[in-house]
């Protein structure tokens, strides 16, 4: 306060301007929770963020749209579509999906908690829930349009191409349980990563969690579907291997619901596939209730 | 209180927390606050953050209630309030209007009201013109301002301010301190301070709760307080020991500290007693200073009062 301590300040202004009040329509809650979601969507996105906040997010939307494109220029070129929408390019998901997660948990949870803002939010008509969830749907819907857009372009690039109506209507049967996977994967990974994130305040260490957590059990899983015979074994342990990490996982999950088999990250579960389905809903119910729990604590300190 | 006084803005009955692990921090707490500015005094430790908690309704009391604008608390309630918590609170990376701007929403405004209020807010805070500088390049005054006018945007109907002048110099303080004190003059919202520094709240509160050890010690007017709380303090170059015998004879209970004698300040009369006993045993005077008592002295009054009742 350099100049306005030794002189109280701007006495004058405040004087003659005066302070109003305000008796006009205040906003729900649910209203609130939204506003709350809508800030945080976007600066998951990295808008109202310095430049640097920006560069992942753009990296990560590049990246993951690249493939769509190159296909678009195929299938101009008279190639059938290179990419299936269920699986996209899985590496690459799975990969920019990491990142952006590592990324960007952290900036939604661990910057509140850092600044100590989080008592300015739980003094307002807010409950404690109701800021983990702000969060979750803000990280879900970055994710979803992470994940859902190069779908879209992929299918728009290929129908662009189409000779018939029949092709069209093939596409968008196709596309529709690829979006639906997406949703899947935008669903449980927000929670896995806001979860993580939320442990602590310190940027670095929760981005290495979130990173390292999804990275970990990543390559034990391929490991252990490789050990198993690969992707197109069919023991017992091959079809369990991909128990072990939330990608697999839910891969498994996809082919369990008939997805392709002969593509994607995993063995076919067969008969093991309801566990893949149970192991995603135990995982995401696990996170969630964490996630309100730690929330229903940081609201009382 | 006499049933003239202003309905009161917070009311708590036998309020106890017994946090889990056996920590007492409040202990059958029963006091009535009234409109205008309030101060909360009381050391470390004594439970002013705890009742502060309770009233926001983030924390539970173990026993009792609490009534704030006369409801039960809870997230109602909240949209009635302003808090600025006693440490600090804010994001490095974004300016001041930004911030403001988005916790205004969240207290329940519409997009445009909230970018309106937070502009005035900061404009009565005092920060018109560096509103659109990051709150990372902000000195700690200019950050307890922030502060402040995140709890004034949401247009607060009582505003519960912690320690606000943690961490500031002495302008800074006082400043801060006239602040406080027009908004709750001049804007009409009643104010709860919370300060372990009674000497300095008691310049801008109508009224003072003290509480130590979770509970009530007195709750009463500051003119009533500052009776007990001022003293005057004389210095002498020699003769200290004739001096302090003679404020006796005259009727006030004076004693040393160091090489100062503390006598009682009644009223402007004292003063003039003190110079009648200086001036009686021809003495060196070289100073006579009004004091005011710390909080931790006040509380040693206190209960020397009730021991010796």
């Amino acid at each position: 306060m350099p100049d306005s301590a030794l002189s109280p300040p701007a006495a004058g202004v405040i004087h003659d301007l005066g302070y109003r009040g305000y008796d006009g329509p205040r906003l729900g809650r649910w209203q609130i929770v939204r506003a709350l979601t809508w800030h945080s969507f976007r600066s998951s996105f990295g808008i109202g963020r310095s430049v640097k906040g920006k560069i992942i997010p753009v990296l990560a939307f590049t990246a993951m749209c690249l493939p769509a494109f190159v296909n678009a220029f195929a299938v101009a070129r008279g190639n059938p579509r290179l990419f299936g929408y269920d699986v996209y390019v899985p590496s690459l998901r799975v990969a920019v999906v990491t990142i952006f997660l590592a990324a960007q948990a952290p900036e939604l949870v661990s910057r509140d908690l850092r600044n100590h803002v989080l008592p300015l939010y739980f003094c307002r008509p807010l409950r404690p829930g109701d800021y983990p969830l702000a969060k979750y749907l803000a990280l879900t819907a970055a994710l979803l349009l992470l994940i859902e857009i190069p779908l879209l372009i992929l299918y728009l690039g290929t129908i662009a191409s189409a000779g018939s109506g029949g092709a069209v209507w093939d596409q968008t049967k196709a596309l529709i349980p690829g979006l639906g996977v997406g949703l899947m994967w935008a669903v449980l990974m927000a929670a896995i990563g806001l979860v993580l994130a939320s442990l602590t305040g310190r940027r670095a260490y929760s981005t290495g969690i979130v990173a390292i957590s999804c990275v970990l059990t990543f390559i034990l899983s391929l490991l252990l579907i490789q050990a198993e015979g690969g992707t197109t074994a069919t023991s017992t342990g091959a079809r369990i291997a991909g128990l072990f990490s939330p990608f697999t996982i839910m891969d498994g999950v996809r082919v369990w619901l008939g997805g392709n088999p002969n593509v994607g990250l995993v063995a076919n579960p067969g008969r093991y596939g309801p566990l893949y389905g149970l192991l995603a809903v135990v995982l995401l119910a696990a996170c969630l209730g964490g996630l309100a729990a730690r929330y229903r604590k940081v609201s009382r300190s | 209180m006499p049933a003239t006084d202003p309905p009161a803005v917070i009311e708590t009955r036998v309020l106890t927390k017994v946090y889990p692990g056996g920590v007492t921090a409040l202990d059958g707490l029963t006091v009535n606050f009234a409109s205008g500015v309030t101060g909360l005094v009381g050391a470390n430790g004594a439970g002013k953050s705890t009742l502060i908690k309770i009233l926001l309704g983030l924390i539970q009391p173990t026993t009792g209630q609490a009534k704030v604008l006369g409801l039960q608390t809870g997230e109602k309630v909240r949209s009635l309030l302003g808090y600025m918590p006693e440490h600090d609170c804010l994001p490095a990376d974004v300016t001041a209007t930004e911030f403001v701007t988005h916790l205004g929403r969240i207290s329940g405004l519409p997009p445009t009201v909230a970018k309106e209020r937070a502009a005035e807010s900061l404009r009565h805070v005092g920060l018109h013109e560096e509103r659109y500088r990051l709150i990372g390049t902000y000195s700690t005054g200019m950050k307890q301002r922030v502060k402040l006018a995140q709890a004034l945007v949401g247009a607060p109907r009582l505003l519960l301010l912690d320690e606000p002048t943690n961490g500031l110099d002495p302008a800074g303080r006082t400043a801060m301190l006239e602040l406080i004190a027009r908004i709750g003059t001049e804007f009409g919202i009643s104010i709860v301070v919370a300060s372990h520094l009674l000497g300095e709240i008691e310049r801008i509160c109508d009224h003072l709760v003290a509480i130590d050890g979770g509970r009530l010690l007195r709750a009463d007017t500051i003119t009533s307080f500052t009776q007990v709380s001022q003293v005057l303090a004389v210095e002498v170059e020699e003769g200290l020991d004739r001096l302090q015998a003679e404020p006796a004879a005259r009727g006030l209970a004076a004693t040393t500290q160091a090489r100062t004698l503390l006598v009682p300040l009644g009223g402007d009369d004292t003063y003039d007693v003190v110079r009648d006993c200086v001036a009686a045993l021809s003495l060196p005077l070289c100073r006579l200073e009004q004091r005011r008592h710390q909080v931790e002295e006040l509380f040693r009054d206190e209960e020397e009062g009730v021991a010796n009742a």
